[in-house]
């Protein structure tokens, strides 16, 4: 009897630490993969993610307070590109690279600057006030103001 | 002196694709320096085997490497909305192109708010999904962009005009977005003698050539509709090698010619991720005026009618295969007999070796010998061409 009663404390106990490892994770979501930011002294809050799409796109090169509109993309095999890239512009990165092959023989336009590294999209945007772009959700945004995106 | 630029030009581009480092383009000068500029290029290399008959070049039936294309442009952001750019371009294909060097367009752009820019120069021509973008390689699956409605030996005619153009881009809220573009201008064509033409064509002109396109992005995402409309008129005065004696003195025969024409298309692409399918249906009107007959006959507006529909899906980083139809009918009121017909059924496979470069290979069905050029065979009339063809084609492009 006292062998059952050993038994039946020792699982609720390993129950009771399951379920607080279970839920204890769901209170402390993983960060998101991607944060868009922009220019400290942009007006916006939250953007519609058409907006931006067509903003990376460069179909639309103004924002709505008519500053211009400078995207900043990270490298094509940064994970963190490819998870915005699927979500924000509804495509690959190699579709988006045979878009931007389009425009740019066409004589259309061209992309979006490339940079290796988080910091240096944070500087970017920085540096212009209509900049806008995206970093991994843990980077170290220096003051840059980070949009919802709806 | 065309070698000594060519040398030059292919020197320029090779010594370029050797400095370029794994990035999208070479930036010269730093991002804010007036100096600096985004420079870009392309080479290509292609291989045309045909079946039966001649088809873009000479003796194509034995293979021809006659098929070579390099470009490099320019980009000079000058302020946050005003634009220069420059790009050179030099083409073999059979008689067109020779390796002469010329400017593929140029222009100043400025961009006055979303839905209003004005371009001058000489600017890619908006004419269906992809004429603006029809000599890029490394922007489609298809070596030939389906011929019906791009066809190769009108390039000059269709590619790019010099004048100016307006464009924009409006979001319609739940209905989409408009993109547009019109424009107006000339073209300037090298009025060379094909080998084996009977004219000779003198004082070359095109007093006007207008046009829009106007492009529907559906609510539906990756979904958009196009109608496009191109008017333009060629004058032109031609000789003929026969002769007529004015006194003592032989003179060539000549004719004055007007070619009014006016060609629309109507579009519709849906991209569904790694999905494309697109479809166009074209008629082309096209008048033929003339002060002599002889020489140069006149005809009423003869009708041509082109479509095509097209497939291609991304099947892996590296792979992408594609197929199309395509048919064209140059005369609406007369289908019969194989020189009044183009049916073509193409199928590509292309491999992205590396984001650099690329390789492709192409096989075409071909039901009909409208799309041919009887120069490249030996004079040979249309209708006693092989109906049945084939063509096979290996194309590789660099690029950065």
């Amino acid at each position: 009897m006292p062998a059952r009663l050993a038994i039946s404390a020792a699982l609720i106990i390993a129950l009771t630490a399951l379920c607080a490892t279970v839920f204890g994770q769901q209170h402390s979501p993983p960060p998101p993969p991607y944060q868009v930011i922009v220019h400290p002294r942009n007006a916006e809050v939250t953007v519609e993610r058409k907006f931006l799409e067509d903003a990376f796109l460069k179909k639309i090169t103004t924002w709505p307070n008519d500053d211009v509109i400078r995207p900043a993309d990270l490298a094509p095999d940064s994970p963190v590109r490819r998870a915005f890239t699927r979500d924000v512009l509804n495509r690959s990165v190699e579709a988006v690279k045979g878009y931007w092959q389009q425009r740019i023989f066409s004589g259309r336009d061209v992309p979006p600057p490339e940079f290796q590294q988080d910091e240096d999209v944070v500087q970017f945007v920085l540096k212009h006030e209509g900049g806008v772009g995206y970093v991994s959700g843990t980077a170290k945004i220096n003051g840059c103001k980070v949009l919802v995106v709806r | 002196m065309i070698a000594t630029k060519n040398q030059a030009i292919a020197a320029l581009a090779l010594a370029l694709c050797l400095v370029t480092s794994p990035a999208f383009a070479v930036d010269i000068g730093s991002e804010d320096s007036l100096a600096s500029v985004e420079l870009h290029g392309f080479v290509s290399q292609g291989f045309i085997f045909t079946k039966d008959n001649n088809y873009l070049a000479a003796d194509t039936t034995h293979g021809s490497f006659q098929f070579s294309e390099l470009g490099v442009n320019l980009t000079k952001n000058l302020t946050d909305r005003f634009r220069v750019g420059l790009q050179l371009f030099v083409q073999d294909l059979g008689p067109t192109g020779n390796y002469d060097v010329k400017a593929d367009w140029f222009y100043l752009d400025y961009r006055l708010a979303n839905w209003l820019g004005v371009r001058a120069g000489r600017v890619k021509i908006p004419f269906g999904l992809y004429n603006d973008s029809a000599d890029i390689d490394s922007a489609r699956v298809a070596v030939l962009l389906p011929q019906s409605v791009y066809p190769e030996e009108n390039r000059n005619f269709l590619l790019a005009q010099t004048g100016g153009e307006l464009y924009g881009y409006v979001r319609l809220g739940s209905v989409g977005a408009l993109d547009y573009r019109a424009y107006g201008g000339t073209i300037f064509i090298d009025t060379t003698a094909t080998s084996g033409s009977p004219y000779q064509v003198q004082n070359f002109n095109v007093p006007y050539l207008v046009g829009g396109r106007l492009v529907w992005e559906a609510p539906l995402e990756g979904l958009r509709f196009a109608g496009s409309l191109q008017a333009l008129r060629l004058d032109a005065t031609v000789l003929t090698s026969a002769m007529t004696t004015t006194g003592t003195t032989p003179i060539p025969l000549s004719a004055n010619i007007q070619i009014p024409a006016v060609l629309a298309v109507a579009s519709a692409e849906y991209v569904a991720g790694d999905l494309l399918l697109a479809a166009e249906y074209s008629r082309w009107y096209v008048g033929q005026d003339t002060s002599n007959a002889m020489v140069f006959p006149g005809s009423p507006t003869v009708i041509s009618e082109r479509a095509y529909g097209m497939l291609t899906y991304r099947a892996s980083k590296w792979l992408q295969p594609g197929v199309y139809y395509s048919v064209m009918f140059p005369n609406v009121d007369d289908r019969s007999g194989r020189q009044n017909m183009q049916h073509d059924v193409s199928t590509t496979l292309r491999f992205d070796i590396n984001p650099f470069w690329l390789v492709k290979a192409e096989a075409h069905y071909m039901m009909g010998t409208a799309g041919l050029d009887s120069t490249l065979n030996n004079g040979t009339p249309l209708s006693s061409l092989q109906q049945s063809w084939g063509v096979f084609l290996l194309k590789t492009t660099a690029y950065f």
